[in-house]
């Protein structure tokens, strides 16, 4: 992470409405980052000639070609991150702006912390993972099965089992890791990073939630083991397979 | 109370109402033919008994005495057998010649001296009145007239005829049905006449005609009449299709051809009209609601990001919560306006997750609810509307229920029933009703400060229906009256 000292972020800033644009690059430049802004889909494909950004933050809804169209562009041209903004906030959108590349969204009217939060936990697992051709690979372990991209968790009958962003990225931590013992900081610093309010929750209290939804007995947890000395395991295995490549 | 087998559609009804008046019509002029052939019947024999009367020869052929009953085997208390002669010898031609007349004479006609009424029997006035009319129609005047019913065995008159002829000549078949008996004395004479004529038989073809008539009319009549009926009710049963259909896609594709009589065709070109306004109209509503969407929460997305800049933290921090009041308003029109055409598609989801993982949001926020987790409740629902409805009703109770929560979720036949109860003061019965109104926010929190445009009940209330469920909203009362606090329920159907 030195790189956050040496040049700041680059961000690439399209939104066809400059009552948003403008504060918002300002509070961006204001938090570190460089930011260039462009009003359309088509000033974005200009500015992409001479430089190349970090990230981008797309508009969906934009006059011509719209922010979705151009998302696949980046995304799968120049294997950019994307961080969509919507005004709608239906999973439609969601579903369809992470299906087509996009690393994250946030909802207008966002929280502009949050939005940093995000930039930064977009980034990290950018230059973590590097591009992950196996990012939608869809979960499998004892029956059950979490799509990554829909956020969709359905237990061995095939009935979806609803979990919040939190238990989600907890579920995540340990299907990336099977049957290691993670530690509580291990998990939590996996864990932290898109809602502000889950870095003082405490580890063992999303863990048991995850429990009750996904063990049979939640107070015999078979499936995510305590260990001794501080931390948990997931004792199974975890297969992954391409969506639609299974059933 | 319902007929169990009155028919529902129009085709039934029209064809049972016709069918009944036809049966009625048809009992009538049953009736009338029937009362008219009687009459016809009655008159005949009256007739033929006054024929007998009338037409009896004054004198047996055979007696040579002028004024001599003729001869009778009648085991009358007073035979005048002492006016007897001995016969007159006949040649063996006329003889036969004699025979026939003589035996039908002697079957119906006898002559006696006392009434033919005998003790027991009841005179037929009726016949009596109808023979008076005709013998006075032939100038004679009755001294008395008798008329009355008799069984063939009661009638020894008869029966020795019967036994004289039945040897040779078979048993007739009017025996069986009776006689009846007619005396007549005349005017100045001392001898009674007595006809006797058997009952006569019923005409056969009387009711079997109007029942084979009634049959052929029905048969054309309400044939022809299901076969047009037809006509009309085809269209209306194919428009009724297509307007459901209409009421659950909202699509114009699969119009119906005009069709049938006149008055069809123009009620479902009508209906074709509207369906293209209603159509356009939602379209309009939703192009116009997106652009609410769009058009108001870039603006507030922007006023979010120039308050970070308020130096005042508990001023930014009142900025903030004022903005998200109005996103959460602006979010819940939204969503009312698209709860009637939800665009995903309903999946088997545990609802005992699903409430969980709500509640944990409030926990999460720092908010007391509580959640009594229990088994799982799979059920096909659209799991991102059923969270919305049960999160408004959560921060309803937190917000107007004194700051505390209780959520249960249990089972009752096929429906699943989601409570979430508050300890606060409850709403007046009076109101309740009106609460789940648009923009309806209870007494107690009229005041701005307290958020929210009143459409969490009323989203909720849409989201339960577009399962297949409802909502209730009620008080709780302890044991002396008192409010103990509100409950509201969403039920939504399991499958």
């Amino acid at each position: 992470m030195t790189s956050e000292n040496a040049a700041p972020t680059r961000i690439l800033l399209v939104d066809d409405e400059p009552a948003l644009r403008e504060p918002l690059a300002e509070y961006l430049i204001r938090q570190g980052f460089a930011v260039t802004q462009a009003a359309s889909a088509a000033e974005a494909r200009t500015v992409l000639l001479n430089q190349t950004p970090d990230l981008a933050l797309l508009d969906i809804m934009m006059p011509g070609e719209d922010g979705l169209s151009l998302c696949r562009h980046l995304t799968e041209a120049k294997e950019l991150p994307v961080i969509l903004l919507t005004a709608k906030g239906e999973a439609m959108d969601r579903i369809i702006g992470l299906e087509i590349g996009a690393d994250d969204y946030v909802v207008k009217p966002f929280e502009p912390r949050e939005l940093v939060a995000r930039i930064r936990s977009v980034l990290r697992r950018a230059v973590r993972s590097g591009p992950a051709p196996q990012e939608d690979a869809l979960y499998e372990f004892e029956g059950w099965q979490l799509d990554p991209v829909k956020r969709r968790l359905t237990d061995p009958q095939g009935v979806v089992i609803p979990i919040s962003s939190a238990e989600f990225r907890l579920l995540v931590a340990f299907l990336d890791h099977p049957r290691q013992v993670m530690d509580r900081d291990r998990l939590l610093d996996m864990v932290q990073g898109r809602e502000a309010h889950l870095f003082d929750r405490a580890v063992d209290n999303q863990v048991s939630r995850l429990r009750r939804k996904i063990e049979d007995e939640a107070r015999e947890p078979r499936l995510i083991q305590t260990v001794r000395g501080g931390g948990y395991v997931l004792a199974t295995d975890v297969r992954r397979s391409l969506p639609g490549a299974g059933a | 109370m319902r007929l169990r087998f009155f028919p529902r559609s129009l085709l039934g009804q029209m064809l049972l109402a016709v069918a009944a008046a036809l049966l009625v019509a048809q009992a009538f002029s049953a009736a009338l033919l029937y009362r008219a052939s009687e009459q016809r019947r009655q008159i005949g024999v009256a007739n033929g008994l006054a024929f007998q009367l009338v037409s009896e020869p004054r004198f047996d052929y055979r007696e040579a005495g002028p004024n001599l009953p003729p001869p009778s085997h009648t085991p009358s208390p007073t035979p005048p057998a002492e006016g007897r002669k001995p016969p007159i010898p006949v040649p063996p031609e006329a003889r036969e010649e004699q025979e026939r007349p003589r035996r039908w004479q002697r079957l119906r006609v006898e002559h006696t001296l006392i009434s033919p009424l005998r003790p027991g029997e009841t005179r037929d006035t009726n016949r009596e009145n109808l023979l008076r009319e005709i013998l006075a129609g032939q100038g004679i005047e009755p001294a008395e007239l008798v008329v009355t019913n008799r069984a063939v065995s009661d009638d020894p008159y008869v029966k020795q005829r019967l036994r004289d002829t039945e040897k040779w000549r078979g048993r007739p078949d009017w025996v069986d049905r009776g006689l009846i008996v007619a005396g007549l004395l005349r005017k100045g004479e001392k001898e009674w006449t007595v006809a006797r004529v058997p009952h006569p038989a019923p005409e056969p073809g009387a009711v079997g005609g109007i029942i084979a008539q009634t049959m052929i009319i029905y048969v054309m009549l309400v044939g022809g009449l299901a076969l047009l009926l037809r006509r009309i009710t085809r269209p209306l049963a194919a428009l009724t299709r297509r307007m459901e259909q209409f009421a659950r896609t909202r699509e114009t594709d699969g119009q119906l051809e005009p069709a049938g009589p006149e008055d069809t065709r123009r009620l479902i070109e009508a209906h074709n009209e509207m369906e293209g306004r209603i159509a356009a109209l939602l379209d309009e509503k939703d192009v116009m609601l997106g652009a609410i969407g769009h058009d108001l929460k870039t603006p507030l997305a922007a006023l979010r990001v120039r308050i970070e800049s308020v130096e005042d933290p508990v001023e930014r921090d009142r900025m903030a919560r004022t903005i998200e009041d109005i996103t959460r308003t602006l979010d819940d029109i939204l969503s009312l306006a698209r709860v009637g055409r939800p665009s995903d598609r309903p999946e088997n989801t545990d609802l005992a997750a699903l409430t969980a993982s709500v509640v944990e949001e409030f926990e999460d926020m720092g908010e007391d609810v509580a959640f009594g987790e229990g088994a799982r409740l799979p059920a096909l629902i659209r799991a991102t509307w059923l969270r919305r409805a049960l999160r408004n009703l959560v921060a309803n109770a937190l917000r107007y229920g004194g700051g505390k929560a209780r959520v249960s979720l249990r089972r009752e036949g096929d429906m699943a029933v989601l409570r979430v109860d508050d300890d606060g003061p409850g709403i007046p019965d009076h109101e309740l009703g009106a609460m789940l109104e648009p923009f309806r926010r209870g007494e107690a929190s009229r005041s701005r400060e307290t958020g929210g445009a009143g459409l969490g009940l009323t989203l909720a209330r849409a989201i339960a229906e577009q399962h297949g469920g409802s909502l209730r909203i009620a008080n709780r009362h302890h044991a002396d009256g008192t409010v103990a606090g509100l409950t509201a329920e969403i039920r939504v159907s399991i499958g």
